[in-house]
């Protein structure tokens, strides 16, 4: 079986909770060898979250939340805040090719593990910096927060709402998992250039600026008209009907996107509504566009009394995009989740059998990543500590009962 | 200053978002890449807003501008013959094809996969799709809204309703399914350039846009795999779920879930009187009574401005940051500074600011310039393909370019 991709490559991972895990996910799975660095006197959120705890018991080897962030990576324990503690992770610096953290700039600067201090400890590395505006620049770059508070920052929840209504919030902590694999993209990027030239560097990723990017109609036509495109809420400039639709049940949807005549004269087969298919305000897209109001309520009244996911298969068969609000009972049992491979089993040694998520990308020369379980709490420690950095049995020992190694 | 990627080779074939953010990453940091346009009308994305003025042309759109930044536009039908012999050649000498179209679209074009890794076996085709190349969806059509949709973080747009018959999932402001895709696309076409370091060998990326954005909900799927908790989005019932709240002068946005979040929200509001109970002392009496303690600070909130509550909210360790209009950030001094917008000059567009950067590099940072006019550079693509001039005519003269 050919390599994976980033063997040989090793990564020092001091972050934690979900936009530096799910980066350093997509280099573990893909081969790097990624030792994540934890400490009991600040543990990741992700062991403890009781959103996650497997059947509502607490033990921090038992966490969905972590186990979904964080499985194909080896976990060791060392306390930061201790001299030899610091001491220890300039040695697993030195010997890594990448650094990744994810702290507020203040916390970063307290735990030493800015670029300036880490480029003096290993001139080439690569160090990502993950954080809510990025590190440099004015007063927000050491603003605490997490994702969704990036696209605060950026103007996104002022254009979220329905139209004319108050600002809302996009999603949920959607903004960590989407600046992770860009991150990845330019890591590489600088990976390859340290290989060509010697040269290390830092990535300073911004979710706010990662949000920005993904709104960049917004900003577009802020810099092109001088003004704010506000809420859209659905509509869309070139397509219509575009919207979601009640369907049978509490707070079930469909979601249908028309964008030529062929589709909206299927879809209009399959309501059993021809005259629709006639009626002038709906002939082309240009007369969809300007009664799209009229089309929504002809098409609410229709889709209310169909099953959300039997309606959107009949579309589709028809050639209508169409797709089911699905929940998360139905997002786990969705046939083509599983046949396709996002979904998979894992046999965990405390928790059982259970369902995680694997990587949103496949490739055909690596038929399987890895997907080691995600790490019990200092696992690799002597590993780590012993096989990497060359410490005996004693001296872990010792540091352990120091609370070095902790 | 050279980019990191200035030694690579990217045929886009590809149209609207997906596809071309990909492509875009690639030539933001140095590679060369050569848009394959319909000929005519070019790439559909060219007839969408914003506009200048808002009268659309095909080489004003912003979404265009901003999507296809340092390529350069070739105006090509691969489904022709001759069509197809000038693509055999592009991908020839290619380290990637990106392309977005339909499942099984390439193969009826006559380049299924394995005909395009004998072509060049170092290739890397990166094919970007609503939901991928296997499964029971292979074939369905999606678009953004339908691929944002049908994930939780989509379901979970707008968070906290209180209406579930009439407050109906929202797409967000852009193309997020799609952009998302397209970047994890990236993501995995970098590492097969490091797996080929290995293996001399190319291989067939699939990236879809709906998995990329059922990714994005991992705290509410182990809810679910875990504890059985499903999703709600219901007010009083989410997980994730928080809302802008109006101050004196706009809106803000703060978490307080944990205790010391909670000490500090209470000590900016001034101690008011209405939380001066133990009942929030703990996270359990938050939760219980939210109903409650939402309607006292929403309350206290409105009595002061944004720029207090944000400044000194934060001196105190409480995660809350300001609700901007897209204006309010585009003029932030903190992103000014941090050069995250750069002015780029269109011969026919004009000059005006676009978001410079993704994630910034130190050594080899993104530097976009224009994006290409359609069929900016046939001449110089077909040159380079050491295509006689007189073929070069025969091809425009049959629409093939």
């Amino acid at each position: 079986m050919a390599p994976l991709p980033l063997e040989g490559i090793r990564v020092a991972d001091f972050s934690w909770i979900i936009n530096g895990p799910q980066i350093a996910q997509w280099l573990a799975t893909m081969g790097a060898e990624v030792i994540k660095i934890e400490s009991q006197v600040y543990i990741d959120i992700g062991r403890i979250n009781p959103a996650g705890m497997a059947d509502g018991k607490p033990g921090p080897n038992r966490n969905g939340f972590y186990h979904m962030l964080n499985y194909g990576k080896k976990a060791i324990n060392l306390n930061l805040g201790t001299p030899k503690g610091y001491d220890l992770a300039c040695d697993l610096i030195r010997k890594s090719d990448l650094v990744i953290e994810c702290f507020p700039r203040p916390v970063s600067e307290r735990l030493n593990l800015t670029y300036a201090r880490i480029k003096a400890v290993k001139p080439d590395i690569v160090m990502i910096s993950v954080s809510l505006l990025g590190k440099t620049g004015t007063e927000p770059s050491s603003w605490v927060g997490w994702g969704p508070m990036a696209c605060c920052f950026a103007g996104m929840f002022d254009a979220q709402g329905y139209p004319g209504g108050p600002p809302r919030q996009t999603g949920g902590t959607w903004p960590d998992y989407a600046i992770a694999s860009a991150v990845v993209f330019h890591t590489l990027a600088a990976l390859r250039h340290r290989k060509r030239t010697g040269e290390g560097q830092w990535i300073d990723a911004s979710m706010g600026e990662t949000v920005i990017s993904q709104m960049n109609e917004w900003f577009m036509d802020y810099f092109i008209n001088h003004r704010d495109r506000g809420q859209w809420g659905n509509r869309d400039a070139m397509m219509a009907p575009h919207n979601t639709y009640k369907c049978e049940g509490e707070d079930r949807w469909i979601a249908i996107a028309i964008s030529n005549d062929a589709e909206w004269k299927a879809l209009c087969v399959v309501a059993q509504h021809p005259e629709w298919a006639r009626d002038a305000r709906f002939v082309d897209r240009a007369a969809r566009l300007n009664h799209r109001e009229e089309i929504d309520a002809l098409l609410r009244d229709w889709t209310s009394s169909h099953d959300h996911r039997e309606l959107a298969a009949t579309l589709q068969k028809a050639g209508v995009p169409a797709g089911p609000v699905l929940d998360s009972v139905e997002l786990h049992e969705d046939h083509h989740l599983w046949e396709w491979g996002y979904w998979m089993k894992m046999d965990h040694h405390e928790v059982g059998e259970r369902i995680i998520p694997g990587m949103p990308v496949k490739m055909s020369n690596v038929p399987k990543l890895n997907y080691s379980r995600p790490p019990d709490v200092g696992q690799h420690n002597r590993e780590i500590f012993g096989g990497l950095l060359g410490l005996s049995d004693a001296e872990i020992q010792t540091l352990m009962e120091q609370k070095v190694i902790y | 200053m050279s980019g990191a990627l200035d030694d690579i080779r990217v045929i886009e074939y590809a149209e609207m978002v997906s596809g071309p953010i990909c492509g875009k990453m690639f030539s933001d940091l140095g590679a060369e890449v050569i848009k394959i346009e319909a000929p005519g009308a070019g790439d559909p994305a060219r007839q969408y807003p914003p506009f200048p003025k808002d009268q659309p042309h095909p080489e004003k759109s912003g979404m265009f501008l901003y999507l296809n930044t340092g390529k350069k536009s070739l105006t090509l039908d691969p489904a022709t013959p001759a069509g197809g012999e000038v693509f055999k050649r592009l991908v020839s000498r290619a380290d990637f094809l990106i392309e977005n179209h339909p499942v099984g679209f390439l193969e009826r074009m006559g380049f299924p996969y394995p005909a395009l890794h004998t072509l060049n076996p170092r290739l890397i085709v990166v094919s970007i799709t609503p939901f991928g190349q296997t499964g029971p969806y292979r074939d369905w059509k999606g678009s953004d809204l339908i691929e944002w949709a049908m994930s939780l973080t989509g379901y979970n747009t707008p968070t906290l309703i209180d209406d579930g018959e009439h407050e109906n999932p929202l797409r967000a402001p852009g193309h997020i399914a799609d952009v998302m895709g397209g970047t994890n696309a990236a993501a995995a076409a970098m590492m097969a350039l490091f797996q080929r370091e290995l293996t001399r060998d190319g291989q067939w990326i699939d990236a879809p846009c709906w998995q990329a954005t059922v990714n994005t909900s991992k705290i509410e799927m182990a809810a679910y795999s875990y504890l059985r908790i499903p999703f709600s989005r219901m007010r009083g019932q989410t997980l994730v779920g928080l809302e802008p709240m109006a101050c004196r002068d706009g809106y803000v946005y703060t978490l307080w879930a944990a205790d010391s979040h909670y000490q500090a929200l209470k000590k900016l509001l001034g101690n008011p009187d209405g939380l001066d109970t133990e009942l929030f002392d703990t996270l359990a009496g938050r939760q219980q009574n939210d109903d409650v303690l939402r309607a006292v600070i929403r309350e206290e909130l409105k009595k002061h401005d944004m720029k207090y509550l944000v400044d000194e909210g934060q001196k105190l360790g409480l995660t809350i940051g300001p609700v901007y209009k897209v204006s309010q950030a585009a003029n932030h001094p903190h992103l000014a500074a941090r050069n995250a917008f750069v002015a780029i000059e269109h011969p026919v567009a004009g000059r005006f600011l676009f978001p410079r950067q993704m994630v910034s590099m130190t050594a080899t940072p993104a530097i976009p310039s224009r994006a290409p006019m359609l069929g900016e550079h046939n001449k110089e693509i077909l040159d380079s393909l050491a295509i006689p001039r007189e073929e070069q005519h025969g091809l425009h003269a049959a629409g093939v370019i």
